[in-house]
């Protein structure tokens, strides 16, 4: 009792000192101190009154970096990078930011929702969760017999536990929209066959010279970013970038090539060849830990021409030599590569390529190298059952029209963290089909949302959104691995419930005495529970690292930030990374030794010979969204809102387009209407569209509408600054329905940069915004593909 | 190079190189800035700043000819003027310079006026919107970047400072010859914006290109999305208010429309003024 | 290498709009109309002696109306009180200079009306004088409260007073011509202002406009010798964004063609007059829309 008294009296002691020193020109209260990084907020009036500080870890990207969200009277209100984690050292991006105004989002799902209606007609009743639980657990039942073919569509950077539910019930129809890693799937695959690891990290830090090959690393990866900036200045590192378009990456390189896409790979060969030529290849590194020997792999590497690669890039062959031989002299130097590489019929050849430029200067797991991964494993609390699905990685594009020519029969899909009817391609035939209860008939959404999938969806549990949840992760973004934890320790809004609790119901629903044997791996009580086993069973944990996750957000405590270098000290010395890791252990690979596979090059059939006013069409990301999940969030949406066609200046003029003007985009499947952005900034043969914007669902923020109000939107969550500020109306339009099937043979991942579209001033009568598409198309490539496979 | 000494109103004179006094500022150092915009999500979420107005924000300009381009990001907020414009002109001493260098609004005092926003060169004030999130925040009086003092007064750097992913925004005290920010303006070249007019930023840059730096260039070489996206910020965001004038239409329309939108908006007034009255002296 | 282009930044409106705008269109009228009531009693020109107490009261209802839609402006109306409470008051504030103004000019020209009524001629002249400076000083103020902004570069000109003056004097003159006519078509025949008087103080009005030409003209010469800004500002934003309020409103419409009437012979005709003056009152309304929000548009982009 008294103690409120007291904390209230303090409270108003301090706006009125506050009130006081805001009206009093001179408070002169500050003194020379040092000031601190980050760690502590306060409030902007009431100064003297802290902020609750929780640990946080944003799952917005698989990053997953560390930080604190800080709240009052219970609501969160600013949430910031944690300056004590060794690998986000404070720093947030966009993203993590400001994921936790989702927590009070107007348009947000506070109960389950059970269609009423036709699917997609938007009409939804509110039930309890009981009525719920029963008719999710009845559904699953009535399955079981056929137990595969109740799927789950995951796409959460973590999959809060619906694989293990999957695992639970011995359904092996896991399919996925994103690896739960760092990379999509074929640059995973590469790395995991050459180093058997699927990431390797780029040592920006400490290097001289960095080659990047289609990585948008100053919006995508923004941990490694931020590392990247110390070394420009601190050891004046070199950037140079190969990408089609002038990314943010791209724009502050000190080189940027524009390659035609696709041609990294041969790039990478005769930068190879030549460094092999020139007698700078570490060869002793090549012959110790390659399954090569330098001899053949010079031979093997001896056709990849410079001028071939000039050929097939556009970037000249002296600079293909001059760069290559910079690089090799360079010491330390790395390489990094992403999608703009992987993603393309070609890529895991080219994901060998560039990785094998590092092998042969020998920079791979040294100061200033590339890096192998440093994590700790996060295990699956204990008892946990078999792992039946999570052994599955099987990527869900050809989902859809394997359900539609009846090779998969589906009866209960699950849905979390994924939004398919928007993110997917052939995102127009994924809602065909989800709309169709002969070929989905039980369709369950785990989301917050309304995601345009939930629209289909025949029930919405809704989740709790990441500020909410307990959870812990691991990602190898530093030199030392670390693991982090959110502990909210705050209520979930309205009914919304944490996923794992959800699933225990329905498993205790259809295994109600454990005779089933399912009942045991969902034995915690609470999240809180399911966390503390889960460290616990961690390699590498000890007694104390709950205890301290729980505080500090971050385990193991490695030393303070310098401010200053923002270097890692303990005890006055910079804290020192270990290098050279392999030597002890080797690489985890059959052999051992890192596993090349023998340079090839194919060039990309699907470019074949472009017509003058045909492009690659190249779909991006930007710093502000994680693709469907961050457009609702207001300030994210207010800095990146819509979508203009990237396209070169002079090729735009050749066709009669001025900038801003509306242009037709026309893919083999059907066309969409949107306005061009005529830029200095782009391949002539490519063209550009970013991702996350162009929603018909989500939220009135999402789709730039302030009275579209959710028919379940709460009064009490209402947002004033969205209803009367929000002053953007243009909300982009979404490529993801023109955009047709095209499947990495070997990982099935789709590859997004190899749409040929060709682009025309629009027509009379187009309007913005406009897309038309011929579901049928989409079903004859996605037949001719599978005729080729 | 002798600093011209003005006053500026009844406040603090400058503090640039006085002895034994405070002048906290920041200096950015664009070589490191990648335009994640995290500075800008920091700002805005450490004061619920609403949407159409903003504390900070980051320009970004595209630079050259296909294929030798490049990209330029330049974050822009108030620069806490030595001599600042905005305080000499308010005529409510609402605003006023601290002896330690901020330039800071007394929200109590402000009557909304606009006159600083008038007069400062930067652009770096806003009228708040009537309607925001968070209760018990003021409404409709000017607000600005306050270099964060409320947090600096309790031992921490600015938020955005302590957001920038680059690491580009340097905070301290520009007079302390130990801060990083002397020592980074005694060993690069510092850039402020509109030297010209005298004002004596405390906040600069290293690294800046004046094809962003520069007033006339930024209206002329604009996107045309930019352009669109003015006119839509125009029509939808308090727009009658302060009744800008729509670019690159009838202006004879423009004209008629916006001296209509001045007639509408009066019963709009007058309901906020009843209401402010009912709430000041009937609640 | 082509120039720059800026890809993104975020947008500022024009803090002073439509309302400063018709403030200093009103208030510019209250002066003119003034000026004009002043001939007779302070000047001595007795012609004018009948015209002084319409002009005045004119005057005196515009000045009693306009300062509201100052107060209406302000993001806080209720605190207007601020501007004169002695502890808040800031020297240096052009405004604060103007509220000051606001507050006596009006009561001065009550005292003024009072002694023309009471035709007191000495104590007339005297609270004319007085008043005709407050008259000026008020609206030197206006044009001063945009000028004292250095970064403003289409208003930071010491010719601004004088520009605000002179149109000043020729819309009061037009919106006087006006009322007068309204006026006369209502009034009893003996009380009826003279025409020839009205087409009289249309050729001071005519004057008024040779002299605000000229400042323009002056206006016109530095800016496109200036610095870049200037130019910039002239030419993109008052031909460009603001070329109907600039170029036709004001120049065109607002001067030269009123010019023109008034030195036809039309401008010994009720037409012509009547004509003229309303295309002088809203040319200076279009001027009142450049200068108050072009000035500020350059920087909006910034
Ligand atoms: N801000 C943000 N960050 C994210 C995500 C997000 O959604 N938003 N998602 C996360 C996930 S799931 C992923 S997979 C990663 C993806 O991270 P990135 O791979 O960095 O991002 P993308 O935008 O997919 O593609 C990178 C670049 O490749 C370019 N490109 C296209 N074709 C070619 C080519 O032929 N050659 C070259 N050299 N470049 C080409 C594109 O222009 C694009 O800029 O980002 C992660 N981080
Ligand atoms: N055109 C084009 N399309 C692309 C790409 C591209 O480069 N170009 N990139 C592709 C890549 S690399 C990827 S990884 C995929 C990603 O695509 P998806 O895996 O489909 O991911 P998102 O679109 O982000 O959808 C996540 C959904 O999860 C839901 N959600 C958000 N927060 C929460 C939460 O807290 N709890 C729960 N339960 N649900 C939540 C929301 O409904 C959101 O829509 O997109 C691909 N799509
Ligand atoms: S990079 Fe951004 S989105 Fe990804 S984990 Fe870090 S803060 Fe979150
Ligand atoms: S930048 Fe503008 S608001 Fe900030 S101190 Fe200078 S004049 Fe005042
Ligand atoms: S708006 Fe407020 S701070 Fe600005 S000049 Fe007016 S009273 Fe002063
Ligand atoms: S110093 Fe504070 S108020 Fe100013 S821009 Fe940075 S975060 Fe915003
Ligand atoms: S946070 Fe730092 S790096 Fe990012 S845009 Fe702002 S100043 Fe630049
Ligand atoms: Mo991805």
């Amino acid at each position: 009792m008294s103690d409120i008294d007291r904390r209230n009296f303090m409270k108003f002691g301090a706006a009125a000192v506050a009130a006081g020193s805001a009206a009093s020109a001179c408070p002169g209260l500050l003194n020379a101190m040092e000031l601190e990084l980050g760690g502590n907020d306060f409030h902007q009036i009431r100064t003297f009154h802290p902020r609750d500080r929780r640990p946080y870890l944003c799952t917005m990207c698989s990053y997953f970096d560390g930080g604190y969200t800080f709240a009052e009277d219970g609501e969160i209100l600013k949430a910031e990078g944690n300056p004590d984690h060794i690998a986000t050292r404070g720093k947030f991006c966009t993203k993590g930011l400001a994921s936790f105004f989702g927590a009070s989002d107007p348009d947000r799902i506070l109960a389950p929702l059970k269609r009423v209606g036709n699917r997609g007609s938007g009409q939804w009743r509110e039930i309890g969760w009981e009525e719920a639980i029963a008719e999710v657990a009845g559904k699953v039942q009535g399955a079981l017999v056929d137990v595969d073919s109740i799927y789950l569509n995951e796409g959460g950077f973590k999959d809060g536990g619906t694989v293990r539910f999957m695992d639970t019930i011995g359904s092996r129809s896991v399919i996925r929209s994103r690896l739960p890693s760092i990379g999509t799937a074929p640059r995973q695959a590469a790395l995991e066959e050459a180093l058997g690891f699927n990431f390797i990290l780029p040592d920006f830090e400490h290097t001289k010279y960095i080659l990047n090959f289609g990585a948008n690393i100053m919006e995508t990866a923004l941990p490694l970013a931020q590392r990247l900036t110390d070394g420009v200045v601190n050891n004046r590192l070199k950037l140079v970038t190969f990408e089609v378009r002038m990314s943010n990456t791209a724009g502050r390189s000190d080189l940027w090539f524009p390659v035609f896409p696709g041609s990294d790979g041969i790039i990478a060969l005769a930068m190879a060849n030549v460094i092999m030529q020139k007698g700078l290849a570490n060869l002793d590194f090549i012959d110790t830990w390659t399954n090569y020997s330098s001899e053949r792999l010079a031979a093997d590497l001896e056709k990849f021409t410079p001028e071939m690669a000039e050929k097939a890039s556009g970037v000249s062959a002296k600079i293909i030599k001059k760069i290559a031989i910079e690089f090799a002299k360079s010491k330390p130097a790395t390489v990094f590569s992403h999608n703009g590489v992987s993603l393309h019929r070609n890529g895991i050849d080219a994901e060998m390529a560039c990785l094998l430029l590092a092998v042969i200067t020998g920079n791979i797991d040294n100061e200033g190298g590339y890096c192998l991964p440093r994590r700790f494993d996060v295990a699956p609390p204990a008892p946990a059952p078999a792992p039946v699905a999570s052994a599955s990685r099987q990527l869900n594009p050809r989902f859809p029209f394997e359900v539609k020519e009846g090779t998969r029969r589906v009866q209960v899909l699950f849905n979390h963290m994924s939004n398919p009817a928007y993110s997917s391609p052939a995102a127009s035939l994924w809602r065909e089909v989800l709309k169709d209860p002969e070929l989905v008939p039980y369709l369950v959404d785990f989301s917050p949302f309304m995601s345009e999938t939930s629209e289909l969806a025949d029930i919405i549990l809704p989740d709790v959104v990441d500020v909410e949840r307990h959870d812990v992760a691991s990602s190898p973004t530093a030199l030392w691995p670390w693991i982090s934890m959110s502990y909210p320790d705050i209520k979930p809004r309205g009914q919304a419930q944490d996923v794992r609790l959800v699933l225990k119901q329905i498993i205790e629903a259809i295994d109600p005495d454990g005779s089933r044997g399912m009942k045991q791996y969902w034995a915690f009580t609470d999240t809180e529970q399911w966390v503390k086993q889960a460290v616990k069973a961690t390699p590498g944990m000890k007694k104390k690292s709950y205890k301290r996750l729980k505080s500090k957000g971050v385990w193991p405590p490695y030393g303070k930030i310098d401010p200053a270098t923002r270097q890692i000290v303990k005890n006055g010395e910079p804290v020192e990374a270990d290098y050279h890791t392999y030597t002890a252990t080797g690489f985890p690979t059959p052999s051992g030794k890192i596993e090349i596979r023998p340079p090839a090059w194919s060039g990309n059939p699907r470019h074949g010979a472009l017509q003058s006013h045909q492009f690659v069409l190249t779909t991006f990301k930007v710093a502000y969204h994680t693709l469907s999940m961050t457009s609702n969030l207001k300030y994210l949406a207010e800095l990146w809102h819509s979508n203009p066609l990237w396209i070169n200046t002079g090729i735009g003029r050749e066709l009669g387009i001025a900038d801003g003007a509306l242009v037709r985009v026309t893919s083999e499947v059907g066309y969409l209407v949107t306005k061009a952005w005529l830029t200095q900034g782009i391949h002539p043969q490519v063209v550009g569209i970013s991702t996350s914007v162009g929603r018909t669902a989500y939220g009135r923020v999402a789709r730039a509408d302030p009275r579209a109000h959710a028919p379940f939107a709460r009064e009490e969550q209402e947002d004033p600054d969205i209803d009367h500020n929000l002053w953007w109306r243009d909300g982009g339009v979404n490529p993801n329905d023109i955009i047709p099937v095209a499947l990495d043979p070997e990982t099935g991942a789709q590859l997004w940069n190899d749409t040929v579209v060709t682009v025309s001033p629009a027509e009379r009568g187009d309007r913005y915004g406009d897309i038309s598409v011929e579901n049928a198309r989409h079903f004859a490539i996605y037949r001719k593909l599978h005729e080729q496979a | 190079m002798r600093e011209a000494r003005r006053s500026y109103g009844l406040q603090t004179p400058g503090t640039r190189g006085m002895p034994g006094a405070k002048r906290y500022g920041m200096v950015i150092d664009l070589r490191k800035c990648i335009g994640c915009n995290s500075c800008m999500v920091a700002c805005k979420a450490e004061f619920g700043v609403p949407m159409g107005v903003w504390r900070t924000w980051v320009k970004a300009a595209d630079k050259g000819t296909y294929p030798n381009t490049k990209r330029i990001f330049m974050p822009r907020m108030c620069n806490h003027c030595d001599y600042p414009v905005c305080v000499r002109n308010c005529p409510t001493q609402a605003t006023y310079k601290h002896k330690d260098g901020f330039v800071l609004q007394r929200y109590n005092r402000c009557i909304g006026c606009r006159t600083c926003m008038v007069a400062c060169p930067y652009n770096a004030r806003h009228l708040i919107p009537a309607k925001r999130t968070g209760k018990n925040l003021p409404t409709q009086v000017v607000d600005k970047c306050t270099l964060c003092v409320h947090r600096v007064k309790k031992g921490l750097v600015p938020a955005c400072v302590q957001a920038c992913v680059g690491g580009a925004r340097i905070f301290g005290d520009l007079n302390d010859p130990n801060s990083e920010v002397a020592q980074l303006a005694a060993r690069e070249t510092l850039m402020v914006l509109k030297p010209e007019l005298g004002t004596s930023p405390s906040v600069s840059y290293i690294g800046g290109d004046w094809e962003i730096m520069d007033e006339p260039h930024s209206y002329t070489n604009r996107t045309a999305r930019l352009r669109e996206e003015f006119n839509t910020f125009k029509r939808n965001h308090d727009g009658d208010a302060f009744g800008d004038i729509v670019e690159g239409e009838s202006t004879m329309a423009e004209v008629g429309k916006n001296f209509v939108g001045f007639l509408r908006s009066i019963p709009h007034k007058a309901k906020e003024v009843f209401d402010a009255y009912v709430n000041l002296y009937l609640r | 290498m082509d120039e720059s282009v800026i890809i993104s930044n975020v947008f500022h409106h024009v803090a002073w709009g439509t309302t400063i705008a018709v403030y200093f269109w009103l208030v510019g009228a209250s002066a003119g109309s003034f000026v004009v009531s002043s001939f007779g009693w302070v000047f001595g020109i007795k012609r004018y002696k009948p015209l002084a107490l319409s002009a005045s009261v004119t005057a005196i209802i515009l000045l009693l109306l306009v300062p509201i839609l100052l107060i209406w402006d302000l993001g806080k109306p209720l605190r207007f009180i601020y501007l004169i409470l002695p502890s808040y008051w800031h020297a240096t504030g052009p405004m604060s200079w103007g509220t000051v103004l606001i507050m006596t000019y009006p009561i001065a020209m009550i005292v003024y009306s009072y002694f023309v009524i009471k035709n007191n001629e000495l104590w007339a002249k005297i609270i004319g004088i007085l008043s005709i400076v407050l008259a000026l000083s008020t609206h030197w103020y206006t044009g001063v409260v945009m000028e004292l902004n250095p970064g403003r570069f289409l208003n930071h000109t010491a010719l601004a007073p004088l520009l605000f003056l002179t149109g000043a004097f020729i819309s009061g003159i037009g919106l006087l011509v006006l009322i007068l006519w309204v006026r006369n078509m209502i009034v009893s025949a003996a009380r009826r202002i003279e025409w020839s008087l009205i087409y009289e103080m249309a050729q001071y009005m005519m004057y008024g406009l040779v002299f605000d030409a000229f400042l323009l003209f002056l206006e016109f010469m530095q800016s496109i010798y200036g610095s870049q800004n200037e130019v910039m500002g002239h030419e993109e934003v008052l031909l460009g964004v603001f070329r109907f309020p600039y170029l036709w409103m004001e120049i065109v419409f607002g001067l030269i063609v009123p010019f023109v009437i008034l030195v036809s012979p039309l401008k010994r005709t009720r037409f012509g007059v009547i004509v003229a003056s309303i295309l002088v009152a809203v040319g200076v309304y279009g001027m009142r829309i450049w200068w108050v929000m072009g000035g500020q548009y350059l920087q909006t982009f910034y």
